[in-house]
């Protein structure tokens, strides 16, 4: 009965992971069909050595805490808020969900215009009121932060979809009781709401993590890893070796250490839910 | 070089004959004593009628022209051609990945010498093959009347003799400046800085920079002198290797024919010597009086600043110069040569070739063949240049011999991209071309450059410490 669907997972996912296993042991050639020479550990020998891959492993880490801190703090806040209005929710919920819906290279695009100094309308408004006179996309930190926000702005709404079914499933007598017994918004918040979506939350976090390690799109648009390497992130970085330079054998031991840091980070997550009783 | 040598006995024959059946059909009327010849043979242009051609080609102003007007090659030959415009970078990987794939659907290819030919030769058809075959039209008028250095340029790698691709496009970096700035401020210019400000040949990177601070202190109809197209990527390197080469610096020993024919081998890079590191320190003053936008801008983003009337001259493109035209500036702009260093003048040169990929049944790469020969022909030049979605740059000489062509080079012009000739007909003389290193692991090459130089311009690196990890990181990649 299994032996089907095994074959189907063999075929969609454990071969080419073993694929990619092998070509990280291999120099790679792509001319006149794929071709493999033998090279033992020294992709691996180099991914630990290499100053420009550790450079944008640290980049990538900033940019992991950043963009996936800030939308747990947003998501949540957000979904707080709606979870009490009681007019016209469903139409705020269908605005603020509208930025997940926009294919990532479109939001990357979107952001390279608006912070352009050419013709960049927030580009313009900064540099008119002071707060920024330098150009947004040119300068290391401006840059890290642009592509940060750009990347906040359109995930929030999926840290706040999540929370905002967590909170719509817990169970209104318990929260009516606490009212009854005095308790006050923060109280009821720290002691019943945060324990009760505390699953849920972990589940936001497990995705965005997931999702924020492999991340591409909005940076390669904009600043394509520059200036100075400041948002070159390690997907970025794996893609100019496989694609740029034709080391696939190297990019397949980058690509394998990314998906290792995933593996680790979600068996974390997993790990809290499962202390919490949420998963078995 | 076959190029160098004169009409073949075989040329000779196809162009008495069914090869001049072909040119005939281009209409080349205009362009040459062939269209004298009759048309007995559609045969050759008709053999694979009923074929679809998949052409992959970066999102540039001659293909977009192509694309409008594929109708007279498919009355010609009954073939199809679908075409995929790329941004390059995505353009190299749907490359690679098709060369690899055991079944290749790429029939033609927008061969960059750098990041498409040097890397994949292999994967590329000799084109002789085909130039030299009775059963298909040659190249009209001969690769001779190719412009030289971009043949060589464009369509070889390593070997003076195998040809993979035809010069299809030849974009160069020429200065453009505002000239009704100049013309307000030239007097004033003149007394404040102690020379002729006028652009031409004889100005010097240095003055350049003069003159850019003068406008950045003096002009309020621009926000900047000038600015640059440095952000973090191919854009960099362009713009920094015109001040390398006109300080005397190189990125190998052998430069020019590393440039021209490429090499496999090209030795120990030269990066770390003195002038590379003035080159660098000079590049760097620039881009601290240049718009602040620089680090940021590519070659597009620079060139819409610049249409925007934000800066008074720039390092550009020449195949630009139908959107200037086009734009607020239009009739106020000038063109020249870029400024000339303590070694000489150099302009990058960005020319592309047309490719066959190797790797198909023959039948399709014959098709392909055809395909090449009406692209790079001399009326589909000319139909380029005048063509409403952005023009092209020819690269036969016997186009820009041609009246109308001539009479364009000055306003009113109904081919603005002409207007900069006088100015990138110098820049292609083969001491004045820039051409960047053909190697195969250019693509690295580049990428360990403009990274190096994005961080000497964060004030990250030194000019000198830049050079010298840029110097490492080509030795690196070239296996030295």
């Amino acid at each position: 009965m299994l032996l089907p669907a095994l074959l189907l997972l063999a075929a969609l996912s454990l071969f080419p992971f073993f694929y990619i296993i092998w070509m990280s042991f291999n120099e790679v050639s792509l001319i006149g069909g794929i071709n493999f020479e033998w090279v033992g550990l020294q992709n691996w020998t180099d991914l630990v050595t290499d100053p420009d891959v550790r450079s944008s492993w640290i980049v990538s880490g900033i940019y992991f805490i950043a963009t996936v801190g800030l939308e747990m703090f947003l998501g949540i806040s957000i979904a707080l808020l709606l979870h009490e209005t009681i007019w016209g929710k469903n139409l705020a919920l269908s605005i603020l969900l509208m930025p997940m819906f926009v294919a990532p290279v479109i939001v990357g695009l979107l952001g390279r215009f608006l912070v352009d100094s050419t013709y960049g309308l927030y580009a313009w408004f900064l540099d008119r009121t002071g707060l920024i006179t330098w150009e947004i996309l040119g300068s290391k930190g401006s840059a890290l932060l642009a592509v940060i926000l750009m990347d906040v702005w359109e995930w929030t709404p999926l840290i706040v979809l999540i929370v905002l079914a967590g909170l719509s499933s817990m169970p209104l007598p318990v929260l009516e009781a606490a009212k009854m017994d005095g308790a006050n918004y923060v109280q009821r918040l720290r002691h019943i709401v945060a324990p009760l979506i505390s699953g849920v939350v972990i589940v936001a976090l497990l995705v965005r993590s997931m999702d924020a390690i492999r991340y591409y799109d909005i940076i390669a648009i904009t600043t394509n890893g520059g200036p100075a390497d400041a948002t070159k992130i390690i997907p970025i970085r794996l893609y100019e070796t496989a694609f740029r330079f034709q080391e696939l054998g190297y990019a397949a031991a980058i690509g394998l250490s990314m998906l290792a840091f995933s593996i680790l980070v979600a068996n974390l997550f997993v790990r809290i839910l499962k202390q919490q009783g949420l998963a078995r | 070089m076959r190029i160098s040598r004169g009409l073949s006995r075989r040329d000779f024959l196809k162009m008495s004959g069914a090869g001049l059946a072909g040119a005939s059909l281009l209409g080349l009327a205009g362009c040459g004593e062939e269209s004298s010849q009759g048309s007995s043979s559609g045969g050759m242009w008709e053999q694979y009628k009923g074929m679809t051609l998949n052409f992959i080609s970066e999102n540039t102003a001659p293909t977009s022209a192509i694309a409008a007007n594929l109708k007279p090659f498919k009355d010609l030959t009954g073939i199809d051609v679908e075409i995929s415009q790329l941004e390059l970078g995505s353009l190299v990987q749907k490359v690679s990945l098709d060369v690899s794939s055991g079944d290749p659907t790429i029939h033609v290819i927008y061969a960059d010498p750098y990041q498409v030919m040097a890397p994949f030769a292999a994967a590329l058809a000799d084109l002789n093959d085909f130039n030299e075959d009775d059963s298909l039209p040659s190249v009209p008028k001969g690769l001779g009347d190719f412009i030289p250095t971009q043949l060589a340029a464009a369509g070889r790698f390593d070997d003076p003799d195998t040809l993979y691709a035809l010069p299809y496009d030849a974009p160069t970096m020429i200065w453009m400046y505002r000239q009704d700035l100049f013309d307000k401020y030239g007097d004033q210019m003149s007394q404040d800085l102690g020379f002729d400000p006028t652009p031409s040949e004889k100005i010097t990177w240095a003055q350049y920079y003069d003159i850019a601070k003068w406008f950045n202190d003096n002009a309020d109809e621009v926000e900047y002198g000038t600015g640059q197209q440095a952000k973090q990527y191919d854009s960099l390197m362009c713009d920094f290797s015109n001040v390398l080469w006109a300080y005397g610096g190189d990125y190998f020993d052998n430069g020019v024919q590393v440039g021209k024919i490429g090499a496999k081998d090209p030795g120990p890079a030269r990066l770390d010597e003195a002038k590379a590191v003035e080159a660098a320190e000079f590049y760097k003053k620039l881009n601290e009086i240049s718009h602040p936008g620089s680090t940021s801008w590519d070659w597009t983003a620079l060139d819409e600043a610049f249409r925007a009337g934000e800066l008074a001259m720039v390092p550009n493109w020449h195949e630009f110069a139908a959107g200037v035209e086009d734009s607020k500036l239009g009739g106020k702009v000038g063109y020249e040569r870029l400024p000339t260093g303590p070694a000489r003048s150099a302009s990058m040169w960005g020319g592309t070739g047309l490719g066959i990929n190797g790797e198909l049944e023959d039948d399709e790469q014959r098709a392909a063949w055809l395909f090449l020969v009406w692209a790079t022909s001399p009326e589909t030049q000319l139909s380029g240049l005048k063509s409403n979605v952005g023009g092209g740059t020819p690269t036969r000489q016997s186009v820009y011999e041609l009246p109308e062509v001539k009479k364009a080079q000055h306003r009113p012009s109904d081919m603005p991209n002409i207007l900069t000739y006088p100015a990138v007909s110098k820049a292609w003389e083969p001491e004045n071309i820039g051409l960047r290193p053909k190697v195969e692991e250019w693509n690295e090459c580049d990428t360990v450059i403009y990274t190096e130089l994005s961080k000497m311009l964060a004030g990250d690196k030194s000019p000198e410490q830049a050079m010298k990890d840029a110097k490492e990181g080509f030795d690196q990649a070239n296996g030295v």
